[in-house]
């Protein structure tokens, strides 16, 4: 015996949710593309879309919001933080998307915390969707999840017959389906898809013995710095705080910035320390691979969902990648192909 | 004004503070001198650095060029060069600025005790040095011999002039004062600073070396001061990143496995050297 609830009852549950204030984000539609964004109706939601193009970051950490502002007025200045006191539920997230939110979790979360994520954070219930299907570019179970993985989620759902077996994985989990009218019955559930895997084994030191050959010019050759990989990847999580001005009132903003952009790391005066495409390019993968497991004590900082290999522009393929550093990491130890 | 709780329980708000007192240095270097308002205020070390905010215009990362130890208000060398900087020049005393710190690590006091100190500098390079200055000067008996060797463009870039009457006055030190173009006012030597160590010729035995300057600079003179024998160990400095946070979070001062703002900014060139990216 397991919970189900039926279609109509997920709907009546998150419009119940709605209706007493709570914050619904979910996968949408907005002109024609998929995003997480915040629901007037439990029927608005994409039940069935699959990846959303933007991950489920952009709630948590959005593309850009407030950390306060300060106004100046007869002498004295007042400031006032951004804050969220709301509750919210990301509803839909598929396995890759909840090891995303537990990827940005390590970083934002550790002390000193970000004040403004672990707020959001700390509202916000994580209801997941387990997987019926694989694309092409999924390749989460090398990353250490699964399309049935119910870990870092309140709850979670698997798509059965006429609705959907619950399965709570924590506290919050239960108290926020407690307004939900679930049944008891046998549900079979289905075969999870399975998705390719990739040659994941050792890549820190893989890396590290890689990091100065010159296949990072080769493969950074075509990248035109357009920053779609980081903005559409799940844990990529670099950003920049800028200041904006009307009138009496200043702004400072936190938002989505890319280590691929020209000017990351620039200094006023003008040194970049990774002028480079190759540079850049490596950048971005050895802090996923190499930094950030070192750093974290071992989760590489990457879910599989494939977003990056689907939205860049110049086919540059984080699969492809990490199979070729592993070939050439076999291949050419010794060879002496070295840049830098 | 907001409470300092504010910037206590959320480390990317800044305490609110005043310009007290702003002192021209040079034509495009300025010393401020901040002092943070009611219920605000931290303790820091020589060779940390603070974020001040011209709200409005911007935040970014200077060292704090006092020493915290002497009890007043905390100060800040700053040349005219980016658009936070620029800002901060354009303001009268009185004016709201916001500071968060302290950031990173500090210089190595300890390990410096009971040795000789070669400190190099050039240009705003002097800022971060001057805290480091202040203490060897101030407990001459804990360290060994002193020598400041520093340099700028002209006669009129060099920081903190005023105050080179008083170092060069204390008894076990030596100020060798250098620019790299003559001009009206200035009878003393012209070299590039590199070329002052090679004439120097300071002892590496016992010494360690503390420098800190534009990076083309520093190129030079560690090639010098191996030259004379000193050891990458031996050599420390203090780098200059971009940086959004301090808080080891927005990556942009990510330099190889490194955060400068975390792990920094002081290295020892025997740390620089294994860094996985080179800079």
């Amino acid at each position: 015996m397991s919970r189900f609830l039926s279609l109509d009852g997920l709907l009546a549950w998150l419009d119940g949710l709605l209706k007493e204030g709570t914050v619904v984000v979910a996968p949408t539609l907005v002109e024609g593309v998929s995003l997480y964004q915040p629901v007037p109706a439990a029927a608005e939601i994409d039940l069935d879309g699959g990846a959303t193009v933007l991950s489920p970051k952009e709630w948590l950490f959005p593309q850009s919001h407030t950390l306060f502002t300060v106004e100046r007025r007869d002498g004295a200045a007042e400031l006032k933080e951004g804050t969220f006191d709301g509750r919210a539920v990301l509803f839909g997230l598929h396995p890759c998307d909840a090891l995303g939110v537990h990827l940005m979790d390590v970083p934002f979360l550790a002390e000193p915390a970000d004040a403004s994520y672990r707020e959001r954070r700390e509202r916000t219930a994580l209801v997941g969707l387990s997987c019926t299907r694989c694309r092409p570019e999924c390749f989460c179970t090398s990353m250490g999840t699964a399309p049935d993985d119910p870990a870092h989620l309140d709850v979670m759902l698997t798509p059965v017959e006429g609705g959907y077996a619950v399965a709570a994985a924590s506290e919050k989990g239960e108290a926020l389906l407690a307004s939900a009218v679930l049944e008891e019955k046998a549900v079979p559930l289905p075969e999870p898809p399975v998705p390719d895997r990739l040659p994941t084994e050792d890549l820190p030191r893989v890396f590290r013995a890689l990091f100065g050959h010159a296949y990072w010019g080769r493969v950074a050759d075509r990248c035109i710095h357009c920053n779609i990989c980081s903005y559409v990847c799940p844990t990529c999580y670099c950003f920049d705080v800028r200041d904006y001005s009307r009138g009496n009132t200043a702004e400072r903003v936190q938002s989505w910035e890319s280590c691929q952009a020209p000017g990351f790391a620039r200094i006023a005066g003008g040194y970049e320390p990774r002028p480079s495409k190759a540079a850049k390019m490596r950048q971005r993968f050895a802090h996923k691979f190499l930094y950030f497991p070192e750093a974290f004590d071992g989760p590489l900082s990457c879910t599989g969902c494939g977003r990056c290999v689907r939205s860049c522009p110049v086919n540059i393929d984080i699969r492809e990648i990490i199979g070729d550093l592993q070939r050439i990491g076999v291949s050419s130890v010794g060879s002496g192909e070295k840049q830098d | 004004m907001w409470a300092a709780e504010k910037s206590r329980t959320n480390p990317l708000i800044p305490y609110a503070a005043t310009i007290s007192a702003v002192r021209e240095l040079t034509l495009d270097v300025n010393l401020f001198q901040v002092e943070l308002h009611d219920g605000g205020g931290f303790a820091y070390q020589p060779g940390q650095f603070a974020f001040l905010s011209a709200f409005g215009v911007g935040e970014a990362p200077f060292s704090i060029t006092s020493l915290h130890a002497e009890g007043g208000p905390m100060e800040f060398a700053i040349r005219r060069v980016g658009t936070v900087s620029a800002a901060l020049h354009d303001m009268e005393p009185g004016s709201l600025v916001g500071v968060r710190g302290p950031f990173g690590n500090c210089f190595p006091l300890d390990d410096f005790r009971g040795k000789n100190l070669v400190i190099i500098g050039g240009g705003i390079g002097l800022a971060p040095l001057r805290p480091i200055i202040k203490t060897t000067l101030g407990h001459r008996s804990d360290f060994g011999d002193l020598l400041i060797i520093y340099g700028a463009r002209t006669a009129q870039d060099l920081v903190f002039a005023t105050e080179f009457e008083d170092w060069a006055a204390v008894p076990g030190a030596r100020l060798e004062l250098t620019v790299d173009r003559e001009g009206p006012g200035w009878e003393g030597r012209v070299a590039l600073v590199p070329a002052v160590i090679k004439e120097l010729q300071p002892s590496a035995e016992n010494t360690t070396a503390i420098i800190c300057g534009p990076p083309i600079m520093i190129r030079f003179a560690l090639a010098e001061l191996k030259a004379l024998g000193f050891e990458n160990h031996q050599i420390v400095t203090t780098l200059e990143s971009k940086m959004k946070c301090g808080l080891g979070k927005c990556a942009r001062c990510n330099i190889g496995e490194k955060y400068v703002c975390q792990d920094g900014p002081v290295f020892t060139f025997d740390q620089i050297s294994g860094f996985l990216e080179q800079l």
